[in-house]
């Protein structure tokens, strides 16, 4: 009986710092916009283990990819040329907590459009449209998502990911293994851990440029629609962001990016990557 | 391990030029020391002597450095005899009686002849009741060593050493840490045991116990055996100075 | 918060059940490995004594993560497949067993020489003597800083989220991030957590009077 009360006790220690929490977090609700203006700074969540959309360089420190230029474009067609783009690094398990509490404006950060997610955030229109792929060894028998459906089969994935999902959809016979970020994901692939690893095509691409004892196959079977997600009620911020990528788009800024990226990854498609 | 076959006619403990040293402390020096079965031999000296370590080295818990030592037909020079059979053999009964803190009276007495003899328990609980009647504290055997009077305690270490059936006893100064009261106690245990033919090694500064039970006593000084003679002789008239001023101390006090 | 449990209750019994299982066996072989070790810095041979110091050193010094991550990416590239649950909970052990030797060792120096000595002369082998005498006692000493240990065990077997063994923590990480709701899976994740330390701390606090 004593265990159970000091149970309860704990319990409702717990359920009051919630109720405070929500509390604080309706006061983060302010308009994101004014705010990014006031301080002519846009922050935004991004990935910093994903080759060529967001990785972090050790060497200089920064992240690198496409994902961050894109980022950088829109801060300044948003804030105007002097605006200044802030990155923080985020997974995606933590993005939409990070956007939730205000400490990121924006998130792009190979965020996949659903459905579940638009309930939570809002997304703009489409900046890249990737599609779910399968990462294996070269040799392996696994030649599409439908070897994979199979008693035994093991896939790794990464936590919070729509792939992980998705998979489960495909492959329902397959384990599934989530890991925490895309680098301890391959690394498993390398340690016999798992007969392939999914996620969109892009990042398996930029893995399998990296690693050439590895390639990637049976292309998409998903759509992927990459979007950027501000928190929901941020209408403005949302709206300036996709006339910035309708420009860019229009200007070849866009085109240009995405040359400088995956211009020269064997097998990448670019024009279905630039489809809206 | 060397048994020798002729054990009647043997020694139970025999030093044989025995040398001990602790880096450059001579603590035992060149120590010849004999004791038949059935002796009873009480060993006095001043403290720092060498007594104890005199008397610990007969079941290995100290080693020597040179010589032979050879207790139930057993060479302890040799590393390769089982010091576990020399203390199945030789029981020893502690100052601070060194009883098992977390077995209850019962246990502390039954545990060796269980795990080394592998005694019948039932044959073990009886003999143990009989040993703690003997000694007088048969109405605590279910108490733990801490619920204890230290005579009490005492008296529970040497039914523990009886259990195992030993061949010969080991006391070091059994009585040193009791309060005066429970002295006698303990010493008519060990009385009634030497009484029955008990080979006892003593280590004691009760110098009536030593008169009335001891065959031998040995004087010991500066690690070195200075006395060794039927107690009588030696109470009457040492030889020694350094045993005359000893006793004259003792038997002041 | 309820709906969360209502929700996903399965995921989190699965979770639960993983955590249990792998506390339980780290627990009881970490207790083995601890003692063992910690009886090799006891003995007087020099030898065992150096290899319970760098077992000890070593895994008391590498953060668990990191051993976890050795058994489930490394081991498998040369030696045998691990799954995430077994190389977690083989992490933790090891981890957790140079802790405990340390623990039980101080345990067992705190033990009067006299406890030794007198078993000894009474015929009993060291190990006789360390299993019926000395540790019964050492533990009794050990008793509050090894619920500690085996408190610390249980969250620390959360390092299974991390190399996908399927514990409480990875699959609220998994609900989290399915549900967005972040916030709630991970109260409940600590309640579940609550359920299995809280009686565990009561115990070890039981036994501490009991034995005391």
């Amino acid at each position: 009986m004593k265990k159970l009360k000091a149970l309860l006790v704990l319990t409702g220690m717990l359920l009051l710092t919630l109720t405070l929490s929500a509390c604080s977090a309706e006061s983060t609700q302010q308009n994101a916009l004014k705010r990014s203006q006031a301080n002519n700074t846009l922050t935004w969540g991004v990935k910093a283990d994903t080759r060529l959309f967001g990785l972090m360089d050790i060497k200089s420190g920064t992240i690198k990819g496409f994902d961050i230029d894109m980022g950088k474009e829109i801060t300044k067609r948003v804030l105007g040329k002097k605006g200044h783009a802030k990155f923080v690094q985020v997974t995606s398990k933590t993005r939409i907590p990070l956007l939730k509490n205000g400490n990121i404006d924006a998130i792009i950060a190979t965020m996949t459009i659903t459905p579940d997610r638009a309930k939570v955030v809002d997304f703009s229109k489409v900046y890249f449209a990737a599609g779910q792929s399968l990462l294996v060894k070269k040799g392996s028998p696994i030649k599409d998502v439908r070897d994979l459906n199979k008693d035994g089969m093991t896939v790794l994935a990464v936590k919070g990911s729509t792939s992980a999902v998705n998979i489960q959809k495909y492959a329902p016979k397959a384990k599934v293994l989530e890991l925490e970020d895309y680098a301890q994901a391959f690394t498993a692939l390398k340690s016999g851990q798992g007969d392939a690893m999914t996620t969109d095509n892009g990042i398996l691409f930029g893995i399998a440029s990296e690693n050439p004892s590895y390639h990637v196959v049976g292309g998409a079977f998903t759509n992927e629609p990459y979007g950027i997600a501000v928190d929901k009620q941020q209408t403005q911020l949302k709206n300036k962001i996709d006339q910035a990528i309708a420009e860019m788009r229009k200007d070849g800024t866009y085109e240009h990016l995405l040359q400088k990226w995956f211009g020269g990854i064997a097998g990448f498609d670019l024009k279905e990557a630039s489809q809206q | 391990m060397i048994a020798l076959k002729e054990e009647k006619e043997m020694a139970m403990i025999e030093f044989k030029n025995v040398q001990k040293y602790y880096d450059k402390f001579h603590a035992l020096n060149n120590i010849n020391l004999k004791v038949d079965k059935g002796e009873v031999v009480v060993v006095v000296g001043p403290s720092g002597s060498g007594k104890s370590t005199l008397i610990r080295t007969i079941n290995g818990l100290e080693d020597f450095t040179e010589g032979q030592l050879l207790v139930n037909g057993y060479d302890l020079a040799d590393k390769k005899t089982d010091l576990n059979q020399i203390r199945k053999d030789v029981g020893m009964v502690f100052q601070h009686f060194n009883l098992y803190d977390n077995k209850t009276v019962l246990e502390n007495i039954m545990l060796a002849p269980k795990l080394v003899l592998k005694r019948d328990p039932k044959e073990n609980e009886e003999m143990a009741m009989r040993l703690l009647k003997t000694v007088g504290v048969a109405d605590k055997a279910g108490s733990y060593p801490r619920q204890l009077s230290g005579g009490q305690k005492q008296r529970v270490a040497i039914a523990r050493s009886l259990a195992m059936k030993p061949k010969a006893l080991l006391f070091d100064e059994p009585t040193s840490a009791l309060d005066p009261e429970m002295i006698d106690d303990v010493l008519n245990v060990m009385k009634k045991i030497a009484k029955e033919g008990m080979t006892m090694v003593v280590v004691t500064h009760e110098m009536g116990f030593a008169r009335e039970v001891a065959d031998r006593v040995i004087f010991i000084d500066n690690g070195q055996i200075l006395e060794d003679e039927k107690a009588d002789i030696f109470f009457k008239a040492p030889k020694e100075k350094r045993a005359q001023q000893f006793l004259s101390k003792i038997i002041k006090h | 918060m309820i709906n969360v449990f209502t929700q996903h209750w399965q995921e989190l019994l699965v979770g639960f059940g993983n955590t249990l299982l792998c506390s339980v066996i780290a627990l009881f072989f970490s207790l083995i490995i601890g003692s063992t070790f910690a009886i090799f810095e006891v003995l007087p041979y020099k030898l065992l004594h150096i290899i319970g110091r760098i077992y000890i050193e070593v895994f008391r010094n590498i953060p668990l993560l990191v051993i976890g991550m050795f058994f489930y990416i490394v081991v498998p590239q040369f030696i045998v497949t691990l799954d995430g649950f077994t190389a977690g909970t083989i992490g933790l052990t090891l981890y957790t067993s140079s802790f405990i030797a340390e623990t039980v060792r101080a345990g067992i120096q705190a033990v009067d020489d006299g406890q030794m000595e007198g078993a000894r002369a009474n015929g009993l082998t060291f190990m006789q003597a360390m299993w019926h005498i000395i540790l019964p006692q050492a533990f009794r000493y050990v008793i509050p800083p090894l619920g500690n240990q085996f408190i610390n065990l249980v969250k620390n077997s959360s390092v299974l989220a991390f190399v996908a063994g399927f514990d409480l923590m990875y699959q609220g990480d998994t609900i989290a991030s399915t549900t967005f709701d972040t916030f709630n899976t991970y109260i409940v994740v600590g309640i579940l957590y609550l359920i299995i330390t809280l009686p565990l701390s009561y115990y070890m606090r039981y036994l501490e009077k009991k034995l005391a």
